[in-house]
């Protein structure tokens, strides 16, 4: 093999702590190797060139290019060979940048290890084989989980766009948290007139099927087929048939259960329909709360429903779908406030979160849209917002700004004082962090145009007292910007809590096989470039579950996934990776052990001549490798990355 | 003899519904046994007939069952060797149906390296043919070398794997001879390990050069390792891919050997053969014992012992019950 190496210098990202000519230099000595050269930015236009015209001159038949990770820019590099008449294949990359100019800083190792990491490089190609891509059709079909507004825009562009779609939603109804606000803000515009239409066109719409109160069990396959396990859990209510008239809410006589809807304001019954706009409009029953669940007596439900649709008898279902693209639209829930001791770690019922607060601003809430404080019911005249409850702070491990609660404690203030024209608020606040289009013009209407007071400046503690007005809470905190204390008597104290990813994120994303961060949120295949991939193939990321955002951000990524989604989906068919496992089937004894291993379902047993043997399906094997390591016999290997070319690797390393 | 005559008497049972019954035979001196493959009625006489009986029922028949796959065979096991079948089984590489398994209460057998070292110390070299005569009787063996009797203690030369054995009797088997000896008392310590791991790194590592130094490259422990089933795609001497390079060094016999011990890793009985096999006397088995059990230990799995478990090492989990990688 004639063998062109390409050191780049990534401008001074590599050359500031590599001697990149001299790696070149080195390079001209190894094995095979008959040009090397060094350039400022090989990805570059100018870059690729010159890999293409070296390729030309040189008669070159393999190309090593050492630069950054292979996971930016190896499919560039592999086009560029292929544009020159090479196959993609015979081209092998080293990473001196992440893995070596990254994390050294001294010079004369770093030219060493990159040195050394090049001709590990060169040695497997010399022993890389041509392979060819192949064709596999592609399931028009797409996978969005998670009915938030994030999903909810992604599922109806691809269904615009000609997909069917699978929206799959674990509570009772989507609209996620835009479905519980009020108003929103810049424009304070009604919440569910805006998102109600939305939720019944995804009803209506003939492409989407649509699965609420379900969750994931598994996924299987790989981008164009993926097998998804889906798990509809019991409601006890025939969805068929009930109609959501609601009769069976006003017979119910247990009214205690948690109204997960109106995030506990209140109680409802185990039989509920969370709001009246919800979608689907169908009753569940709370297994937890139903007496005849847990006593075998009571039945009134079954009683009251005019179309016969209660099932105490009914079962979780599981149902299997084959999707071409998932999208992952989990959003975020609030994190756990009650850590705070000074804000009374939950023990004061009149410290509530800022969701909270939606519920009891809205018309069709719990309490018709009157704010009233749930100790006593009675309308508040001074209310404190607290900011940055759980955000921005390190010492609960929550070190990043949620994104959104500046603007939305902006819009509860206004919102205060429409509703409340006597009350005051008050407004404790770190930094405000009001970056979008009138976004800071609408912070500032608060506190002119409304009178909200904004104090900079952490609460330290608050507790009740009495007062001659009755009880209150005592908020006691520092003024940064007076330099002084601060104590305001309040009777409604809300937190603007911090949001999380979604509860059970992580594990979502271990069935997608997605990576997600410290916090759970889902890792993006680029933080500047690839916003909505992620690094598995096929599965795309809409909405908060990427990282904190509002609803317009929101409802731009729902539709960046579906243009991602239809684009991978357009024809129908997809190329496959030819980086497979494949089988010896002289050496395979066909003891099966690559069968059972492999995560991916991708190895059969054959019957060769009567003989028991290994196969691989290449369209689902995903070149992890686990059978190569685990087969005894050596019988499977990866087309490219043999157990000669491993070996070839470590010999390059133990000969430096 | 009442077992060997029990035995016999389902061996001549069996015989008839099978190609070949394998057992064990007299060798070629009285201190050694050989497998017997029993084909006619008048081979069974041959069984367990040399003056060691049982305890001298050394190696383990299920080493030649994947090579026999497709014949009906019947194999007489002692306990250990029973794990062997059952784990050849599990792995999909034999049969169950094609074997029938006559089982016995084993008492232990013969370690003749330790009998060698033993009879070093009183300057009698060991060579076939060199012992004339053996005795067992009760407690004790007694053998004439150079025309002298020397007697020795049985447990003394016992091989170590049986009285920390937990699994006397054939733990599979269609028929069984004899009465089931009390076993659930018996626990593994795993004491040789430990003291190897007592040992500071660099010293466990010099151990290991030394003992390796000695290897012959012979692959007799290969050869009788019942789970070994590669043949002749053996790493070792493939070379496509070219795993070992041919030089007489320590690094590559130690590689070989840990290649066995990584192959082995969750389906290793323990059964020894590949430690009685050596004729250095190197002592490999504590490798495999150390990866069996790290096995156990993690995973709560003996191999051998269940036709229908997955070795865990051989089965792709995403989450595994104690390996806590995640907080749920
Ligand atoms: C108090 C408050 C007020 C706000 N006010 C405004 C405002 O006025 N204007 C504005 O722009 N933004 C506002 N926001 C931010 C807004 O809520 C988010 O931007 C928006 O909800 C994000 O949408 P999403 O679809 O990504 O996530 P979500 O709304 O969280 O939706 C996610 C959906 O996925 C579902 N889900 C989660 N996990 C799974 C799973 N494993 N399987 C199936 N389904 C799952 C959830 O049940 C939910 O329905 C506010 C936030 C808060 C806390
Ligand atoms: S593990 Fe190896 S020998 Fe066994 S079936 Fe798979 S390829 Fe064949
Ligand atoms: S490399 Fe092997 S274990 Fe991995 S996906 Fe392919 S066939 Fe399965
Ligand atoms: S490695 Fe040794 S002890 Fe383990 S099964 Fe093979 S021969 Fe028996
Ligand atoms: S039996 Fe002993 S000498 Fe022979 S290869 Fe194995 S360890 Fe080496």
């Amino acid at each position: 093999m004639r063998i062109g190496v390409f050191i780049c210098h990534c401008g001074s990202n590599i050359a500031a702590t590599v001697d990149v000519p001299e790696v070149a230099a080195a390079a001209r000595r190894m094995p095979e190797v008959v040009y090397a050269s060094d350039n400022m930015y090989s990805c570059s236009e100018p870059g690729q060139q010159a890999i293409v015209e070296a390729i030309q001159a040189h008669n070159l038949g393999g190309v090593v290019v050492a630069s950054c990770s292979p996971r930016m820019h190896e499919p560039t590099f592999r086009k560029a060979v292929e544009r020159a008449g090479l196959n993609r294949y015979l081209f092998e990359m080293a990473n001196i940048r992440e893995h070596v100019a990254w994390v050294g800083k001294h010079k004369r190792a770093n030219t060493a290890k990159a040195t050394e990491l090049v001709l590990m490089a060169v040695e497997k190609l010399r022993l890389n084989r041509t392979l060819a891509p192949r064709k596999i059709p592609a399931t028009r079909k797409v996978l969005v989980v998670g009915g938030g507004v994030a999903g909810i825009q992604a599922a109806l562009d691809c269904a615009e766009g000609g997909l069917s779609v699978v929206l799959v939603e674990r509570e009772p109804s989507i609209g996620g948290k835009m479905s519980k606000l009020d108003k929103t803000f810049p424009t304070i515009d009604c919440s569910s007139c805006v998102l109600g239409p939305k939720m019944v066109e995804v009803a209506q719409h003939e492409h989407i099927d649509l699965h609420a109160y379900s969750e994931i069990v598994s996924v299987t396959g790989y981008v164009g087929n993926f097998a998804v396990t889906i798990r509809k859990k019991a409601a006890y209510v025939d969805w068929e048939k009930c109609t959501g008239c609601g009769l069976c809410m006003e017979r119910c006589p247990s009214l205690k259960a948690h109204d997960r809807f109106n995030e506990g304001i209140g109680a409802t019954t185990a039989i509920n329909i969370p709001f009246p706009q919800a979608i689907p409009k169908k009753a569940t029953i709370s297994a937890a709360h139903c007496i005849r669940l847990k006593t075998g007596k009571c039945g009134a439900c079954a009683k009251a429903c005019p179309s016969g649709a209660i099932d105490y008898e009914d079962q979780d279902r599981e149902f299997t779908v084959t999707v071409g693209a998932v999208v992952a639209a989990t959003g975020y829930d609030l994190t756990d406030w009650k850590v705070y001791g000074e804000y009374g770690a939950g023990r004061y019922p009149d410290v509530i979160t800022a969701l909270q607060y939606e519920r009891l601003l809205t018309a069709s809430g719990p309490t018709q849209g009157r704010i009233k404080r749930p100790s006593d019911g009675k309308e508040p005249k001074t209310v404190v917002f607290i900011q940055c409850v759980g955000s921005r702070d390190p010492s609960v491990g929550r070190p990043y700004c949620s994104g959104f609660c500046c603007m939305y404690t902006a819009k509860q203030a206004i919102q205060t004082k429409e509703h409340l024209p006597d009350s005051q608020s008050y407004v404790f606040y770190l930094d405000i962090r009001a970056p979008g289009k009138g976004y800071d013009e609408f912070t500032r209407r608060a506190q002119e145009e409304y009178g909200a007071a904004y104090v900079r400046g952490r609460v330290s503690m608050l507790y009740p007292i009495k007062t001659p007005d009755g009880e209150k809470l005592l908020v006691r905190g520092a003024d940064t910007l007076a330099g002084s204390q601060v104590e305001v008597e309040a009777d409604l104290v809300v937190l603007a809590v911090g949001a999380g990813a979604a509860e059970h994120a992580p594990r979502l994303a271990e069935k997608l096989r997605i990576p997600y961060d410290a916090h759970g949120f889902f890792l993006e295949g680029h933080p500047t470039l690839k916003p909505i991939e992620t690094n598995t193939a096929g599965v795309y990321l809409a909405g908060a579950c990427q990282g904190l955002k509002d609803i317009p951000a929101s409802v731009a990524q729902g539709s960046g996934a579906a243009a991602k989604v239809l684009g991978l989906l357009s024809r129908g068919e997809l190329e496959s990776d030819p980086q497979t496992a494949g089988v010896n089937l002289t050496r395979c004894t066909g003891c099966g052990k690559c069968i059972d291993i492999c995560p991916y379902g991708a190895v059969q047993e054959l019957e060769v001549r009567g003989k028991p043997k290994a196969g691989v399906i290449e369209a689902v094997c995903q070149g992890c490798g686990l059978c190569t390591a685990t087969c005894p016999q050596g019988a499977i290997q990866l087309s490219h990355c043999t157990d000669n070319q491993i070996l070839a690797e470590v010999e390059a390393l133990c000969r430096c | 003899m009442a077992l060997r005559e029990q035995l016999k008497k389902m061996i001549l049972e069996v015989l008839p519904g099978v190609d070949c019954v394998i057992g064990w035979g007299a060798g070629y001196d009285a201190l050694h046994a050989a497998p017997l493959f029993m084909r006619a009625p008048e081979d069974v006489e041959r069984f367990l007939s040399g003056p060691l009986g049982a305890f001298g029922a050394v190696q383990n028949p299920a080493l030649f069952l994947p090579e026999l796959a497709g014949k009906k065979i019947g194999l007489v096991v002692k306990g250990c060797d029973s794990r062997s079948v059952v784990q050849l089984a599990a792995e999909n590489l034999i049969k169950r149906e094609e074997v029938v398994i006559i089982g016995f209460p084993c008492e232990g057998v013969i370690d003749l390296h330790k009998l060698r070292n033993k009879l070093a110390a009183h300057f009698v070299v060991n060579e076939p043919g060199g012992v004339t005569a053996v005795n067992l009787a009760g407690d004790h063996l007694a053998l004439t070398a150079g025309g002298q009797e020397y007697t020795f203690k049985r447990d003394e030369i016992m091989a170590d794997k049986c009285p920390r054995c937990r699994e006397p009797n054939a733990v599979i088997s269609d028929c069984f001879a004899g009465i089931e000896r009390r076993a659930d008392n018996i626990a593994d310590d795993y004491e040789d390990i430990a003291a190897l791991e007592r040992m500071s790194l660099e010293d466990r590592f010099r151990f290991w050069e030394q003992e390796m130094s000695r290897c012959v490259r012979c692959y007799a422990c290969r050869n009788a390792c019942p789970l070994c089933v590669c043949r002749d795609h053996c790493a070792g001497a493939s070379r496509d891919p070219h795993w070992l390079t041919q030089a007489d060094s320590t690094r590559d016999k130690f590689m070989f050997q840990l290649i066995h011990t990584l192959h082995l890793a969750g389906r290793c009985t323990g059964c020894g053969e590949c430690q009685r096999a050596c004729p250095l006397g190197i002592p490999v088995l504590l490798l495999k014992r150390s990866l069996g059990r790290a096995v156990e230990e993690m995973f709560d799995y003996r191999a051998g012992l269940d036709t229908e478990a997955k070795p865990p090492l051989l089965t792709f989990r995403v989450e595994e019950r104690k390996i806590k990688e995640r907080e749920w």
